[in-house]
């Protein structure tokens, strides 16, 4: 009984301890964002951002802040908008992300990328990584550990732009990829039954909080094909979800595979995400009828780092 | 999954333990069993018949060894004096064939999956003028996990009872969870049955002081693992893998670095390993005992990888020191060459097969046979040079023991021990030539300071952490060779000052491991093997 009442002391010790140290190293996280590095980066990012200013969260793995450019839709519609992607982000993280941004922010859209639809780490991947995130989660002190490291280095990233990051890199894709990738099929691939578990919550918590749930495919030769189409398609009819699938797009966006693509089809470069930020700008604006905030005072940030932005391409699109 | 992992450490063993606990104790090893074949099964799937078939086979290898003898003693009681001869040499013969027949199966399985392609690619370095009848292609072959371990620990057990060391074990399953049990399946240690069997089945309910040591035991591990061994393995990878743009000092660097990394890494396991055992109340043997204490080659394989030293010592060396032929070399030598020649010729041919053994066991390549080679010559030198040595010291007036002597020994058995590191490392043995020769070439010792060591793939903040390790795991070593039992003097110590220590392992690792944002985890090097 006493070595029973020692354990519990011990454990409720050892939680005070991390929670304390979480809440600590959040507050810290948040000030010290510009020296945050990596898959935290957009996570300290989003929480940076003032309370409810931010009406559409884009979710995705590396093909969402490769296609999407926040502030290329504030210079063109007025609204704005983060890009929460993390490379090779999977579905577990996905949830967790959305959470993370929905504890400050209620916006109208939450859009997401699809390719981690089709990411399966496999049985222990998939319960290693829902525990790796429910813990970094609820314990942030998991994801910050090593803040530290990133003070005592001292390097600051390069600009993020709302968690876009510019690449005007050219690296063409092979023509017949890029003729044949989406030829037409009845096949489908198959959803991972992990993906569809959480889907379902993030489903929830875009109900949850009056988000419109939009799915779109960033166009992409390396990644996509009629068969992962076919399948969101089904998915997104089945749950009642919009669906771009700019892929089958791809000429009307004007999508040039020599020139717009930074890694031989695999993402796209500035020049793609362009076409691509354009075509989404518009689309969500018209559907859903955001709200123009250019020139409101409290969105003067946003002007500013528009401002940066837009000179910032100028000298790309010229070099 | 493997040992450092989350899903290891906070999943499995708590569902295990659980499950243990609510079992009825006489059921507890069948708890284990289903948990050792169930994590066997997720890491290596259909590979599983491999240990199931070995399981198999070492357990009627000694219950035939055991069927033998005691038919040899019904037989020699019946017997009279003149018979009892005849009786004991054919028992002797059935049971030596019995044995046999049982390791060159178990050998023939890990020589085809281990050797086979080494093999046919070895067959290119045969002249051409010698044709040989046979045409061998390279295939695709997979290994299940720890093969190379129970595979030894098999024909330790199959040995030790056709010597009569031990009673064969009874029941098959006993022997499933002997050969496979979760913990030690990876890495070892290579247990003897006489060793564990008694622990590992009597299904001692789980206990405050067994659960304590045995996470604080994890947790220490996971600290030389994540915090110094992934680390260094970027530095490492970075020499290693691009070794002819460096030269001099870079390469000593990279050979140090592995070598802390590998004995991080691989003592960091087996302390979480050990741990893991000793939640379960099973006590398993220790695998290191500070080798970088050793004063020459032979002590630091007392001390590194004890249980496959132990292994070669008790199923190869004194085998072959045994042996008719070497018996016969004694007599002819002592008659005709005097003590020093005979002795040496008898060290040679019992230390030439465990070492070609041990440089074989670590991999089919070339480089392992140099490593297990270039420590056979070493440590035979060493006995070699050893009268002349003592007479030096003696006519010197230094003392074995003094401190300056000390040194002396140690620092060159950290010399050896790292040059053995670089061949064992790297790429070939063509690599590690290469490597060994370039460090010679260009030195710069000014490459330790001016920044190039940042060049490697660690930021300096990662290099101070890694330092800082070291230093800590350095400190808990030189307590223990003092023969100061840590969690003893631990245990004598107040609940706050213990839980203090508790806490601060805890969130070192926490805050310094090696995981998250910037860091790829890292295989376990050993289970490779």
């Amino acid at each position: 009984m006493k070595n029973i009442r020692r354990c519990i002391i011990f454990f409720v010790v050892l939680a005070l301890l991390l929670g304390i140290g979480s809440a600590w190293i959040s507050s810290r996280a948040q000030s010290m964002s510009k020296y945050v590095k990596g898959r935290s980066r957009t996570y300290t990012g989003i929480a940076a951002e003032p309370e409810g200013s931010v009406d559409m969260i884009v979710l995705g793995d590396s093909e969402s802040y490769t296609s999407v450019s926040p502030l290329g839709i504030w210079a063109d519609r007025g609204y704005s908008s983060y890009v929460c992607g993390q490379p090779g982000q999977k579905v577990q993280e996905t949830y967790y992300m959305l959470r993370h941004a929905l504890e400050k922010q209620s916006p109208k859209v939450v859009l997401m990328e699809t390719n981690l639809m089709f990411r399966n780490p496999g049985f222990f991947g998939n319960i290693q990584t829902s525990l790796t995130e429910f813990l970094r989660y609820h314990m942030p002190v998991f994801r910050y550990h090593n803040l530290w490291k990133m003070l005592l280095d001292g390097r600051v990233p390069n600009d993020d732009y709302k968690g876009f990051t510019i690449r005007d890199g050219v690296k063409g894709c092979d023509s017949d990829k890029e003729k044949n990738y989406m030829k037409e099929t009845t096949d489908k691939a198959e959803i991972p039954r992990t993906v569809h578990m959480y889907m379902e919550k993030i489903m929830d918590l875009c109900k949850k909080n009056g988000a419109e749930l939009v799915l779109y495919s960033a166009p992409s030769p390396k990644n996509y094909n009629y068969k992962k189409h076919n399948a969101i398609e089904e998915y997104a009819g089945t749950k009642g979800l919009h669906y771009i699938d700019l892929n089958l797009k791809a000429k009307e966006l004007g999508i040039d595979w020599k020139k717009d693509s930074y890694d031989r089809g695999d993402h796209l470069n500035l020049f793609g995400a362009q076409k691509v930020t354009a075509y989404l700008g518009k689309y969500i604006d018209e559907k859903y009828d955001m709200t123009d905030h250019r020139g409101d005072s409290v969105y003067q940030d946003w002007d500013r780092l528009a401002e940066k932005y837009l000179a910032e391409l100028k000298k790309r699109i010229k070099n | 999954m493997s040992y450092d992992a989350i899903l290891y450490i906070f999943v499995f063993l708590p569902v295990c333990l659980a499950a243990y606990q609510f079992t009825p104790r006489r059921h507890r090893w069948k708890v284990l069993l289903i948990f050792s074949w169930a994590f066997f099964f997720l890491l290596s799937r259909a590979l599983l018949v491999y240990l199931i078939g070995a399981t198999l086979l070492t357990y009627y290898t000694g219950i035939a060894l055991a069927w033998l003898r005691t038919e040899e003693t019904t037989e020699m009681a019946e017997a009279d004096r003149s018979g009892k001869r005849e009786i004991k040499l054919k028992y002797q013969r059935r049971r030596k064939k019995a044995l046999a027949l049982g390791v060159i199966l178990l050998l023939a399985v890990l020589a085809y999956l281990k050797y086979y392609n080494f093999f046919v690619r070895s067959m290119d370095l045969i002249p051409d003028w010698i044709s040989l009848p046979l045409t061998l292609e390279e295939k695709k072959l997979v290994m299940p996990v720890g093969i190379s371990f129970y595979t030894l620990q098999a024909i330790g057990y199959m040995a030790d009872v056709y010597w009569g060391k031990i009673a064969p074990e009874g029941k098959p399953g006993r022997m499933a969870l002997f050969l496979g049990f979760f913990p030690q399946i990876m890495e070892g240690p290579i247990c003897r049955y006489s060793d564990t069997a008694k622990t590992l089945f009597q299904g001692e309910p789980l206990k405050y002081q067994n659960l304590t040591d045995g996470y604080v035991r994890i947790f220490w591990g996971l600290f030389k693992k994540k915090i110094v061994a992934d680390r260094l393995a970027v530095p490492v990878a970075a020499i290693f893998d691009n070794y002819t743009q460096y030269s001099g000092v870079l390469i000593a660097v990279g050979a140090v670095a592995y070598t802390i990394q590998l004995y991080m890494e691989f003592s960091g396991c087996m302390d979480i390993i050990i741990g893991s055992g000793k939640l379960f109340g099973v006590c398993l043997p220790e695998n290191f005992r500070q080798p970088f204490c050793a004063r020459s080659a032979a002590e630091f394989w007392r001390r590194w990888h004890i249980t496959l030293g132990t292994w070669f010592k008790t199923y190869i060396f004194y085998p072959v020191s045994m042996s008719g032929i070497v018996k016969r070399w004694n007599q002819f030598g002592r008659k005709h060459l005097g003590k020093y020649a005979t002795q040496l010729g008898v060290a040679a041919a019992a230390l030439f097969p465990v070492w070609l053994c041990n440089g074989l066991w670590h991999g089919a390549r070339w480089s392992y046979i140099f490593y297990g080679m270039y420590y056979f010559v070493l440590i035979l030198a060493g006995e070699a040079v050893k009268p002349l040595r003592d007479k030096i010291l003696s006519a010197c007036h230094i003392h074995e023991e003094s401190t300056g002597w000390r040194i002396v020994q140690t620092a060159k058995t950290w010399v050896i021990i790292f040059t053995g590191e670089l061949f064992f490392r790297a790429d070939g043995l063509k690599a590690g030539v290469h490597m060994f020769r370039s460090m010679f070439r260009d030195f710069g010792l000014s490459r330790l300071w001016d920044g190039s060591l940042l060049e490697l793939g660690l930021a300096r903040s990662d290099l101070a952490v890694a330092a800082a390790g070291c230093v800590v795991a350095a400190i808990v070593g030189h307590i223990m060779e003092n023969n100061k039992n840590i969690p003893q003097k631990f245990a004598e110590r107040p609940v706050a000052a213990r839980w203090c220590v508790y806490y601060g392992l805890i969130l070192a690792v926490i805050i310094f491991a090696a995981y998250g944002d910037g860091y790829q985890a890292v295989d376990m090097i050993y289970a490779g093997f």
